[in-house]
């Protein structure tokens, strides 16, 4: 008691100030830490303890007991999480949903803010009227765009056969940084040059969604590989230089054919090119090629033969989303779409039945005559004053999609109704709004029958949306939307480059992906006998015998430090900045995201300690310094063990035995050995994946952890606990199969109240 | 100065830049703007202005603060060039916000000095240039500005503790400030906007259904949205008015973006320059400007390490004599603002009288991350200048009581604001 007491309490934690009111829910997070610090033995600390080990048993059960019943009995009263918010992800997939429309939308809305690691906690969802004038500007946009489709005259769709002719260089003697022709192919050989490659030919002459074939061949290939390329898209100039990436394919001496398929904005066009950084490169003055001046140089190049290039329409076509808005008008179609004409027979009626069956689907349930009446009223006023029903019929329906009803889920405290399980269910897993089938089950009130909710979930996750549950979870439960905030430093890294890293993303996911489908054990997350790799990125990990673009397979002998998430290059890249590792950031995000290890913030009147590094050689010495302060230790051990085992791991994610040399210098050898905070030695990151792989219910816990808080949008609090027990408990015989915890957990009673 | 893409001309004749209705030259912006919309209020006050300059990653105190407190300190090597100016500012050390820890993350808290970055656990609150838009915004086309130099992350929060997203681009902002939309545009703005706040009134309805189904902690929750419609309807009929009145017009370039992010100090004269405009046009009175720290080598003689990594310096001496030289142009490149705007005459004050400008930073010590000793110079709006307040660097003064000095300026009846203690301690208003 004396350390924690008064203004001068150690962490700033002061004990008597939190016993003074014990229910303060501004507290409730002191009280937990509070308990599990002394359950696990942490607290107080041994050399001070003068507790019985009787007594704090008696103190961990008893607040145990009461944190429990108080916040049991509050979540009870308001649900555990209150006025959840649709993501801007959420929000774009149900326009497309509600409207059938393909556009980009999340991108215009307000960046939102990650709570408890997710954007679906409701707690830090913000609301002001900046984000609700973004979200009118959203809804204008999705819904020009419908009405476009349906209103403009002809489709917008085509597609056109570029043969090499027709997207070389059209005056060969001019010196540019398009592809020249050579033996009637389009040829770009491998350089540095900013924008070489482009090909004007492709230039978007509208925002959309292009599809484009490429069928080419390598020339000067390498003996071991083909000739890795690149697709990216942009305007290519150096008043706007952004390049964004669309794909990369490995061109061989064989000709062979690459499809993809990406959002082009209106003036962007295709740049492709040889785009692997470890290739010999051809030099050419004065910043531009001319034809002929690559060639004797030897360097490898990409032959272009034709490319098939289309505009094109994802989801429904203009039949299908004129039958959802317009329904039984009759439509005279205009260049300008916004002059053309809509008529129609008992106009009042058909208008009350389209705005009532779009509420419905919007509000993902039955909606009551007196909710819809006052948006219809507005869509007929609104003709009325007009006289066009196109604006009648687009006020009604921006007024429905502005409606809390629309932007909110509704759910009410308690058990949660079947409608409200479908929401839940279908943003969970697809992150857009119930289908037919969930809102028929719900309609006849089936989900919350056990097996019907397995069986929905096993059903949407082989569906198309399904195959993008893995993506949407991992991007923020691992980080992976962040992998480019940094770029390795290209002198130190030579051998990264954005194919490695696009390649890494994909061996993640195909990963996750796999552990799904199988419903293999989640301890795979920490260690497995397989990953999947493409040519460039076994070359990049030093793995033979991968041959090709397409990710395969890849088996790991035991003794291969590269299975699991931990030996992927993705995270390893994930939890550097790009130039260094530190054990401290590696740590922590290692614990928190796959150990299921919370760490506490620093304490609030321990000031950061200034790192001199002046003198202190490894980043091991540096934080032995560190720890050699009592209370950075208590945490510290915790914190530090999985980043030294990850050491190895440069910033890039290639194997390392040394540390890069300073000017001079030689590289200092890394010591990837500890002791975990239960005391284990461990000599590198096997043995301490051994280690962790004792208490496989501990990463099953986390896993289970992480997507509760993200398909229900609150985080597991005290009284959650035990729940999150049972569903472990209930998959330890399926070997805590991935899709099996995904399954109990939605069967469990956190995912059905709310 | 390199990279520098254009140049709005020093001395511009004033008279001929703006433009009121039917083409009569005004004089005085805030006149031409306001009279018709707002001949209730005190118009012939010249309007107090506020610019927050905010840095993502501190400056060097031992180069920034001069050693001796009071009128006759002798210049710090940041401060030695600003001779000229040196009446129109005052040094600040000693001083943070209260209870902020947290690091980067105490960005958030720069201007709300709320110490939601030390926990996570807190919600922000208003920032201090909101607030004042809050009751002062509506007299001009934009209430406020929030702007960066690259990124949309500001340290502007509403009421609700939402990030306002900073507009980073140059170019952008001169179009919306200057440029007008095609007739054809403007009128169904004009119907949007009018209709948008039709909508808001029925959803407003729909809510408070909706609200009576729900549970209370719900129903806490949806009054975000409620404030939220609330808010934007106002939005919407001040929009309205605005919209059918034209904007200004300056005898300037269509600036053009600098892409590089690296050219740190270039970006930061570039958006200065529009930002001046913006003010003497009267367009804003409320200026959020984040200069957030970018990774990259920060083109400048002697320079060769990225100014974060710079940051980082660990007081290894190459380190800190490098970032030395940034953050010096740093602070010159501000010192030529106040300039800019000590030139231009407005009724027979300076722009610079009527416009507060502060700059500061949420690292003391952005090597350790370490929130106290914030760095803070505060120049303009009539404050007994040319002096240097130091505080205790070990126990710290609450910045918060400088945050109180402004909004008094600004005619806002306030005593207080988050954790101040009252006025700051030497700092006076001239009137």
């Amino acid at each position: 008691m004396d350390c924690h007491a008064g203004d001068e309490a150690e962490a700033g934690f002061d004990l008597e100030k939190l016993l003074k009111d014990p229910t303060a829910p501004a507290d409730r997070d002191r009280w937990v830490r509070l308990h599990d610090r002394v359950a696990a033995g942490e607290m107080p600390p041994p050399d001070y303890s003068e507790v019985p080990a009787k007594e704090q048993q008696k103190f961990v059960d008893g607040t145990a007991q009461w944190l429990k019943k108080l916040v049991s009995s509050e979540q009870n009263k308001f649900g555990r999480v209150q006025a959840r918010r649709l993501t801007n992800l959420q929000l774009e997939r149900s326009l497309h949903d509600l409207l059938g429309i393909d556009i980009p939308l999340a991108n215009g809305f307000p960046e939102e803010p990650r709570t408890h690691g997710f954007n679906t906690v409701a707690n830090g969802q913000p609301m002001s009227h900046y984000q609700l004038e973004q979200h009118l500007n959203g809804v204008d946009k999705a819904l020009d765009e419908a009405f476009r489709r349906v209103l403009e005259t002809g489709n917008d769709e085509f597609e056109e056969d570029l043969p090499a002719e027709k997207f070389v260089r059209t005056n060969p003697k001019r010196r540019c940084r398009e592809p020249e022709m050579l033996d009637e192919h389009a040829v770009v050989w491998s350089s540095n040059m900013t924008f070489y490659g482009r090909i004007p030919r492709t230039t978007a002459k509208d925002d959309g969604w292009y599809r484009f074939t490429i069928r080419a061949k390598a020339l000067n290939v390498p003996e071991d590989h083909g000739v890795w390329c690149t697709v990216r898209r942009g305007r290519a100039v150096s008043s706007a230089p952004l390049l964004a990436d669309i794909g990369a394919f490995e061109a061989t001496s064989e000709p062979q054919e690459w499809t993809f398929t990406a959002w082009i904005p209106d003036g962007e066009m295709l740049e492709i090119r040889p785009g692997d950084t470890t290739l010999k490169k051809a030099y050419f003055k004065g910043g531009q090629v001319g034809a002929g001046e690559g060639e004797p140089q030897g360097a490898p190049g990409l032959a272009m033969e034709w490319i098939k290039f289309s505009r094109i329409h994802l989801g429904p076509n203009d039949e299908t989303i004129r039958k959802n808005l317009f329904g039984s008008f009759k439509i005279k179609q205009h260049k300008d779409w916004r002059r053309a004409e809509v008529t129609g027979d008992q106009k009042q009626e058909e208008m009350a039945s389209l705005m009532a069956e779009f509420a419905e689907r919007a509000f993902r349930r039955p909606t009551e005559d007196e909710v819809v009446q006052p948006f219809t009223d507005f869509a007929w006023q609104t003709y009325e004053e007009t006289g066009s029903l196109i604006r009648g019929l687009r006020a009604g329906y921006r007024a429905i999609l502005c409606s809390p009803r629309f932007l909110y889920f509704q759910e009410q405290p308690g058990q949660l109704d079947d409608y409200a399980i479908a929401s839940r269910l279908s943003y969970f897993l697809w992150n857009r709004m119930p289908d037919e089938e969930l809102l028929q089950l719900a309609s006849n009130g089936k989900l919350k029958d056990e097996s019907t909710l397995k069986n929905q979930v096993r059903r949407m996750l082989q569906s198309p949306e399904g195959r993008r549950f893995v993506a949407d979870f991992t991007e923020q439960w691992l980080d992976l939307s962040e992998i480019d905030f940094t770029e390795p430093d290209r002198r130190m890294f030579p051998k990264f480059d954005m194919v490695v890293q696009q390649a890494m993303i994909d061996e993640c996911l195909t990963f996750v992906q796999t552990v799904l489908d199988d419903n293999m054990s989640v301890t795979n997350f920490i260690d497995s006998d397989f990953s999947f790799m493409n040519e460039r990125l076994a070359r990049f990990y030093g793995i033979d015998g991968v041959k090709g673009d397409e990710l395969q397979r890849v088996s790991f002998s035991p003794d291969s430090p590269r299975g699991g998430l931990l030996g992927q290059g993705a995270i390893q890249k994930i939890t550097a900045n790009g130039t260094n590792t530190s054990p401290v950031i590696r740590g922590v995000w290692i614990s928190e995201r796959l150990l299921g290890q919370e760490i506490a913030p620093p304490p609030q009147n321990v000031p950061a300690i200034e790192p001199d590094i002046r003198g202190a050689n490894t980043i091991r010495e540096k934080l032995e310094k560190h720890k050699s302060n009592d209370s950075c230790a208590s945490c510290h051990r915790h914190i530090d063990p999985p980043g030294y085992a990850l050491e190895n791991f440069d910033p890039a994610g290639q194997w390392r035995t040394k540390y890069p040399a300073p000017r001079g210098k030689k590289g200092l050898p890394i010591d990837p050995s500890y002791t975990t905070a239960d005391g284990e030695d461990f000599a590198g990151i096997n043995q301490f994946r051994a280690i962790v792989l004792k208490r496989p219910e501990k990463i099953a816990r986390n896993v289970v952890e992480h997507m509760l808080t993200y398909g229900t949008g609150a985080p597991i609090s005290f009284a959650d606990r035990e729940v999150v027990e049972q569903i472990v408990e209930r998959s330890a015989d399926k070997n805590y199969g991935f899709r099996t915890l995904i399954e109990e957990a939605v069967c469990s009673q956190i995912f059905l109240t709310k | 100065m390199k990279n520098i893409n254009f140049n709005f001309g020093r001395h511009l004749n004033r008279r001929t830049l703006l433009r009121g209705a039917g083409g009569v030259a005004m004089s005085m912006p805030w006149l031409s703007a306001m009279a018709p919309a707002f001949a209730g209020t005190a118009a012939n006050q010249p309007p107090k202005r506020f610019v927050a300059m905010t840095l993502g990653l501190g400056l060097l105190g031992e180069n920034l603060n001069p050693e001796k407190g009071g009128r006759d300190y002798e210049a710090s090597p940041y401060l030695k060039e600003l001779d000229d100016i040196r009446n129109q500012f005052t040094v600040i050390s000693g001083a943070s916000h209260p209870e902020v820890t947290g690091g980067h993350r105490a960005e958030a808290s720069i201007l709300t000095a709320n110490p939601v970055g030390s926990s996570g656990r807190a919600k922000n609150t208003i920032s201090i240039d909101q607030l004042m838009a809050k009751y002062h915004g509506l007299e001009t086309r934009f209430k406020s500005l929030v702007v960066s130099s690259g990124g949309s992350d500001s340290p502007a929060y509403t009421e609700n503790g939402a990030m306002i997203p900073a507009l980073d681009s140059p170019s952008e902002l001169f179009t919306r400030l200057f440029v007008n939309d095609s007739p054809e545009k403007q009128a169904l703005a004009a119907e949007r906007v009018q209709q948008g706040r039709s909508i808001m009134d029925l959803v407003q309805e729909d809510a408070k259904r909706l609200s009576r189904k729900l549970g209370t902690g719900d129903r806490r929750r949806l009054d975000a949205y409620f404030s939220s419609v609330r808010d934007l309807e106002s939005r919407m009929a001040d929009n309205e008015a605005w919209a059918r009145r034209p904007k200004p017009s300056v005898n300037a370039k269509h600036p053009v973006d600098i892409s590089s992010s690296r050219d740190f100090i270039g970006r930061q004269r570039l958006m200065s320059d529009v930002l001046r405009l913006a003010l003497e046009t009267d367009s804003t009175r409320f200026v959020t400007y984040h200069l957030g720290g970018s990774g990259g080598v920060v083109p400048l003689p002697g320079v060769d390490e990225g100014y974060h990594s710079l940051s980082h310096h660990g007081r290894d001496e190459e380190k800190l004599e490098q970032l030395a030289i940034v953050e010096k142009e740093i602070i010159h490149a501000w010192a030529d603002f106040l300039r800019d705007l000590n030139k231009t005459d407005e009724n027979g004050f300076t722009l610079l009288d009527q416009t507060a400008v502060l700059l500061t930073s949420n690292l003391g010590n952005a090597s350790s991350h370490d929130n106290r000793n914030m760095p803070v110079l505060f120049a303009g709006g009539r404050f007994n200048h040319g002096q240097h307040l130091a505080f205790d660097q070990k126990n710290n003064y609450p910045l918060p009581n400088l945050y109180v000095n402004l909004l008094q300026r600004q005619g806002m009846e306030m005593d207080s604001f988050m954790t101040s203690t009252g006025t700051m301690k030497g700092l006076e208003y001239l009137g």
